[in-house]
C-alpha cells in the first residue's frame, strides 16, 4: 500500500479542476500554481520511479461479478513514460507562463498530467478508461483556446477520438466477457477466437488513433492548423503519442497473445502505410504547423512497426522512438510556436531568412530536424536504426506472413526516412534559410522562458543519440524486462562516430584557416547573372520545392483527392450521417398516405417472416 | 591514449583523410583523363586536380550578403566529416576484417547522405535565387534515388541471410546472382545521382543554374567541396565493392582484384557520364522511383524466392 501513488494522480486533477472555473483576471495564481504543481509532480514521478515497484488499491464497490477498485500500481514502463509526460508538462507551462493563455489552458494542461497519471498508473480497465476521456476532454478543452476555427478543429478531434474511445469501452467489456476481470495485469488472452480477436482490434482502434496513426487520423493536422503550437507541442506531440504507444504495448504484450499472422500483417501494415502516406501529405504543406502535424502522424508509423515487429530490439526501439519524437517533436512544434508568434504567420511562403535573426530557435530546430530525419549521431537515427534491426530479424528468424513482408516494411521505413529529410530541408529553407522578406525585416528572438525549454529538448536529442546506452539501460530495457547487451546486434560505436566526426571538422576548419590566411574573406552582394531585381522578386520560399512529387501521374490525383478531404474518414462518415437524415426527412413528407403505405409494408414484412412463406 | 593516437592517425593519414582525399584526386584525374579520350581530346596532366585544389586555396572567399553565414560556412566542414568517418569505416572494415568500427550497413546508408545534406543546407543559406533551385533539385535527386538504393540494399540483406555487419557483406558476392547483378547494376545508377554526374547531374546544371548549389561558393570553401567530390569518389564505388563485388582485398592478389573491381565501376560511371545527355529532374524521379523500383521489386522477388528453395545463382 503505497499512497504516494495518489498524488500525482489527483493533485493535478483536483487542482485543474479549480483552475478551470477562475475568472481569467487571476492571472499570478493560477500560473504560479500550475508550475508549482507539475513541478511537485515531476519530482513525485522521479521519486515513483526510483522506488520502483509500488501497488495501491482501495475497493469502491461490488455488484455481482463487477468489482470496481482502485488500483494504482507502478510499474517500470508506467513510472518512466510518467516521469517524461510530468517533464513535458513543466517544460510547456514554462514555454507558456508569457504568454496570453487563459486560466483553462493551464487548468487543462494540469488535467492532462493527472489524466495520463492516471492512465500510466492504473492497473484497472474501466479507471483507465475514465483517465484516458479526462485526457480527451482536456484536449478538446485546449484546442479551444486557439484563435479562429480552432472550434471546427476541438469538435473533430473530439468527434475522432470519442469515436475511438466507444470503442475502447467495447472492448473493454468484451475482455471482460470473456476473462471476467478488469484488473490488467491478471488478464492473459490467446487471440485464437473471434471475440479476443475483434476485442483486440477495438483496443488497438483506441490506440492507434490516440497515438494519430492512420486510418483515424484527419483530427491531428485540422487541430494543428488551428490550434496554439504549445497545446501541439504538449498533446499530440509529446503525452498522446506516449498513451497511445502504452496501450498498444500494454495490449501486445500484457493482455493479448498474439498468435494470428492476420494480426501481425495488419498491425506493421498500418505502421508502414502511416510512415509512407502521412510523409507523402506532409512533404506539400504549406503551412508550418499543419506539415509539423502531418510528420507527428508518420513517426507514430515506427513504433507501430517496431511494435508489430516482435522481436526485442524492434519493440525496444518503438518504445525508444516513442521518446525520442516526444522529444523532438515537442521542440519542433515549439520552434514553429515562436516563429509563428515572432513572425505573425505560420504560412511557409511569408516566412523567411529568419535563421540571423533568431539564431536560439533556428539552432534548436535545425537539431529537432535532423533527429526527426534520423541523421547520424542523434536521437532519431538510433531508434529508428533499432527498429530497422527489428525488421530484419523478423525476417530472418520468424516464419509467419508478417516476417515474409518484411521488404516491404523495410523499404517504407527507410524511404520514410529520406521523405522525412527532404520535408524538413523544405521547412529549414523557408523558414530559417533562403532570402528574408521584407516585412519580417524587424523580428525579434522571443523570450528567454520560451527558448529555454526548446535548448533543453534540443540538448536531449544530442544527449540521447550519443550516449543512447544510457536510456536504453535506464528506462527502456528494465521496462521490457529485456537484458541489456543482448538486444541490439547492429554495430554503431555513438561516442567514437561523435569523435571522429568533430575531428573532421576541425580538420576541415584548418583547412579553411589555410584559406583565410592567404586572402581576406569579403562580403558580396549575391550573383543574379547580371539581372538585377528586387528582393521580393529574388526570393524562393520552399513551398513549391516538391511540385515534381504532387504533379506525377498518379500521384496528382491521389493529392487532389486528399486536399479535397475524399480520404478523410470524418468527412466520409459526415457525408454518408447528411444522405441518412435526407433519406429520412424524404420519408417524413407529412402526407398520411404516405405513411400508410408504409405501415402496410411494414406489416407484410413481418407477416412474411412470422408465417415463413417461402 | 595509443587508441586515441591510433584512431587520429586512422581518420587523418591512413586509411582516413590524407590517403583518400589523395586516392580520389587520382580518381578524378581518370575521370577527367577518360572523358577527354571520349572526346578526342589530350586531356590534363596526372597532377591536376591537385593544383586546382591548391589554386582554389588561395582564392578570395566571398560570403554573400543575406547569407545565414554560419551555415554557409560550416555546412562544407560537416559534409567533409560525414564523409571522412563513412570512407574510414569503409576502409577499416576491408583492413580488419575481424574489428568492428563505428557501424554496420545501416550506419553506412545513412552517412551517405551526409554530405548531400550538407551541400543542400550550404547552399540554401546562400539566399541565391539559382541556389535554392538548385537546393530543391538536389533535394530531389536525394529521395528519388534514395528508394532503389535502400531496396538494392534489401537485396544484399536476404542474400545475407539478416547480417548487418559490413564485414561479413564483404565476404559474399552477391552480384554472381540475378537479383544480385539487377540489384548492382541499379545502385550503380544511384551512386552516378549521389556523384552528381551525367546525366544526373542536376543540381548544378552548369549551363542553366550557373552550377547551382554551388554557385555562391569560393576560395577554401569551393576546395573543400571539390575535395569532399574528390572523396566521394572513392568512398562510394568502395561502397558497391563491398555490398556486390566480394569487398576489396587486401593481400597479393586479391589487392590486385580489389582495384580491378574498383576501376570495374569507375569506368562504368565515365561511360555512362560521356554517353547520356542531362536529364531533367521528373524524368529522373519517374525512372529511379518507376523503372528502378519495378527492377529491384523483381530481383527482391527473386532473391526471396532463392532464399527459401536454396537457389544462390537467383
Amino acid at each position: 500500500m503505497d499512497k504516494t501513488l495518489l498524488i500525482p494522480v489527483f493533485l493535478p486533477l483536483i487542482a485543474g479542476f479549480v483552475l478551470l472555473f477562475l475568472p481569467n483576471k487571476i492571472k499570478f495564481l493560477s500560473r504560479a500554481l500550475t508550475l508549482i504543481i507539475s513541478g511537485l509532480v515531476l519530482a513525485l514521478a522521479i521519486r515513483i520511479f526510483t522506488l520502483g515497484q509500488a501497488d495501491y488499491a482501495f475497493p469502491i464497490l461490488e455488484i455481482g461479478g463487477l468489482k470496481l477498485d482502485l488500483l494504482l500500481s507502478a510499474k517500470p514502463l508506467g513510472s518512466f513514460i510518467l516521469m517524461f509526460a510530468c517533464g513535458f508538462g513543466l517544460l510547456i507551462t514554462l514555454y507558456s507562463l508569457k504568454s496570453q493563455a487563459g486560466n483553462t489552458f493551464f487548468g487543462c494542461v494540469l488535467l492532462t498530467i493527472g489524466g495520463s497519471a492516471g492512465i500510466l498508473l492504473s492497473n484497472h480497465l474501466l479507471f483507465l478508461l475514465i483517465f484516458w476521456e479526462v485526457v480527451t476532454v482536456s484536449l478538446y478543452l485546449l484546442i479551444t483556446t486557439g484563435g479562429k476555427g480552432c472550434n471546427f478543429a476541438a469538435t473533430k478531434s473530439f468527434a475522432m477520438i470519442g469515436a475511438s474511445d466507444a470503442a475502447f469501452l467495447l472492448g473493454i467489456l468484451m475482455v471482460w466477457s470473456v476473462s471476467g476481470t478488469f484488473v490488467i495485469s491478471e488478464i492473459s488472452m490467446a487471440t485464437t477466437s473471434a471475440i479476443p480477436i475483434i476485442a483486440f482490434l477495438l483496443l488497438m482502434l483506441a490506440a492507434i488513433t490516440k497515438a494519430g496513426a492512420l486510418p483515424l487520423h484527419t483530427w491531428l493536422p485540422t487541430s494543428g492548423e488551428y490550434a496554439p503550437a504549445s497545446v501541439m507541442a504538449l498533446l499530440p506531440a509529446a503525452i498522446d503519442k506516449f498513451l497511445g504507444i502504452y496501450l498498444l504495448i500494454i495490449i501486445v504484450r500484457k493482455m493479448f497473445v498474439i498468435e494470428s499472422a492476420v494480426l501481425s500483417i495488419i498491425l506493421a501494415a498500418i505502421g508502414a502505410a502511416t510512415i509512407i502516406i502521412a510523409v507523402m501529405i506532409a512533404m506539400v504543406q504549406h503551412n508550418l504547423k499543419k506539415l509539423l502535424s502531418y510528420h507527428a502522424i508518420s513517426q507514430v508509423g515506427y513504433m507501430i512497426l517496431g511494435i508489430a515487429t516482435g522481436t526485442p530490439v524492434g519493440i525496444a526501439g518503438g518504445i525508444f522512438h516513442m521518446l525520442n519524437n516526444a522529444i523532438y517533436k515537442c521542440c519542433l512544434f515549439l520552434c514553429g510556436g515562436a516563429v509563428e508568434e515572432a513572425a505573425g504567420t505560420a504560412e511557409l511562403d511569408r516566412l523567411g531568412g529568419l535563421g540571423k535573426k533568431m539564431s536560439i530557435t533556428f539552432t534548436a530546430c535545425l537539431i529537432a530536424a535532423l533527429s526527426i530525419s534520423g541523421i547520424p549521431p542523434l536521437n532519431g537515427f538510433v531508434s529508428k536504426w533499432m527498429i530497422y534491426q527489428g525488421v530484419i530479424q523478423m525476417g530472418a528468424e520468424q516464419t509467419n506472413g508478417a516476417a515474409a513482408l518484411w521488404p516491404i516494411w523495410l523499404t517504407c521505413a527507410v524511404f520514410g526516412s529520406a521523405l522525412t529529410l527532404a520535408s524538413f530541408v523544405k521547412l529549414i529553407h523557408s523558414i530559417f534559410l533562403s532570402r528574408l522578406p521584407d516585412e519580417l525585416k524587424d523580428v525579434k528572438e522571443v523570450s528567454l522562458l520560451q527558448t529555454t525549454p526548446m535548448v533543453v529538448l534540443a540538448l536531449l536529442c544530442v544527449f540521447f543519440g550519443i550516449f543512447y546506452h544510457v536510456p536504453l539501460k535506464l528506462f527502456i530495457y528494465p521496462a521490457l524486462n529485456i537484458e541489456p547487451g543482448t538486444a541490439i546486434f547492429g554495430t554503431w560505436d555513438s561516442v567514437l562516430a561523435t569523435a571522429l566526426i568533430i575531428l573532421g571538422v576541425v580538420l576541415g576548419l584548418l583547412i579553411l584557416l589555410v584559406g583565410l590566411l592567404s586572402r581576406k574573406v569579403r562580403t558580396v552582394p549575391t550573383w543574379y547573372c547580371g539581372e538585377v531585381q528586387d528582393n521580393e522578386a529574388m526570393r524562393i520560399p520552399g513551398t513549391h520545392f516538391y511540385k515534381t512529387v504532387s504533379s506525377m501521374g498518379g500521384l496528382k490525383q491521389l493529392y487532389t483527392g486528399q486536399e479535397k478531404g475524399h480520404f478523410d474518414l470524418y468527412n466520409q462518415s459526415g457525408k454518408c450521417g447528411l444522405a441518412l437524415t435526407n433519406f429520412l426527412r424524404w420519408l417524413h413528407s407529412g402526407l398520411l398516405p404516405m405513411y400508410l403505405t408504409w405501415v402496410i409494408l411494414g406489416l407484410l414484412v413481418i407477416l412474411l417472416i412470422v408465417c415463413r412463406i417461402w | 591514449m595509443t587508441e586515441v593516437l591510433q584512431n587520429l592517425f586512422w581518420i587523418l593519414i591512413f586509411p582516413g583523410f590524407l590517403f583518400t582525399a589523395c586516392f580520389g584526386l587520382i580518381a578524378c584525374w581518370i575521370v577527367r583523363k577518360v572523358s577527354a579520350l571520349v572526346q578526342w581530346r589530350v586531356g590534363p596532366p596526372f597532377y591536376q586536380p591537385f593544383v586546382d585544389v591548391i589554386k582554389l586555396m588561395g582564392k578570395e572567399i566571398l560570403v554573400p550578403q543575406q547569407a545565414q553565414r554560419t551555415v554557409f560556412l560550416t555546412a562544407p566542414l560537416v559534409g567533409l566529416a560525414g564523409l571522412l568517418l563513412l570512407s574510414t569505416m569503409l576502409w577499416r572494415i576491408t583492413i580488419e576484417p575481424t574489428v568492428p568500427f563505428v557501424g554496420d550497413v545501416i550506419v553506412a546508408i545513412y552517412l551517405m547522405a551526409l554530405p548531400s545534406l550538407a551541400l543542400i543546407l550550404g547552399s540554401s543559406a546562400s539566399a541565391s535565387p539559382h541556389a535554392a533551385v538548385g537546393t530543391s533539385r538536389e533535394m530531389k535527386l536525394v529521395m528519388s534515388y534514395e528508394l532503389p538504393l535502400v531496396m538494392a540494399f534489401i537485396v544484399v540483406i536476404i542474400k545475407s541471410g539478416g547480417q548487418l555487419s559490413l564485414a561479413t557483406l564483404a565476404q559474399q558476392t552477391p552480384a554472381l546472382s540475378i537479383s544480385g547483378m539487377l540489384a548492382f547494376l541499379v545502385s550503380l545508377l544511384c551512386i552516378q545521382a549521389k556523384l552528381g554526374f551525367v546525366p544526373f547531374d542536376i543540381a548544378e546544371a552548369e549551363t542553366e543554374l550557373g552550377s547551382g548549389v554551388l554557385m555562391e561558393y569560393s576560395g577554401a570553401l569551393l576546395a573543400v567541396w571539390k575535395l569532399i567530390q574528390a572523396m566521394m569518389l572513392v568512398a562510394m564505388p568502395l561502397f558497391l565493392v563491398i555490398m556486390f563485388l566480394g569487398g576489396f582485398g587486401t593481400s597479393g592478389m586479391s589487392l590486385v582484384w580489389g582495384i580491378c573491381k574498383y576501376v570495374l565501376i569507375l569506368v562504368l560511371m565515365i561511360l555512362i557520364k560521356n554517353t547520356n545527355p542531362r536529364v531533367r529532374i521528373d524524368q529522373a524521379m519517374k525512372f529511379f522511383w518507376i523503372y528502378c523500383g519495378i527492377v529491384l521489386a523483381v530481383a527482391i522477388l527473386l532473391a526471396t524466392i532463392g532464399d527459401c528453395y536454396g537457389i544462390n545463382w537467383l
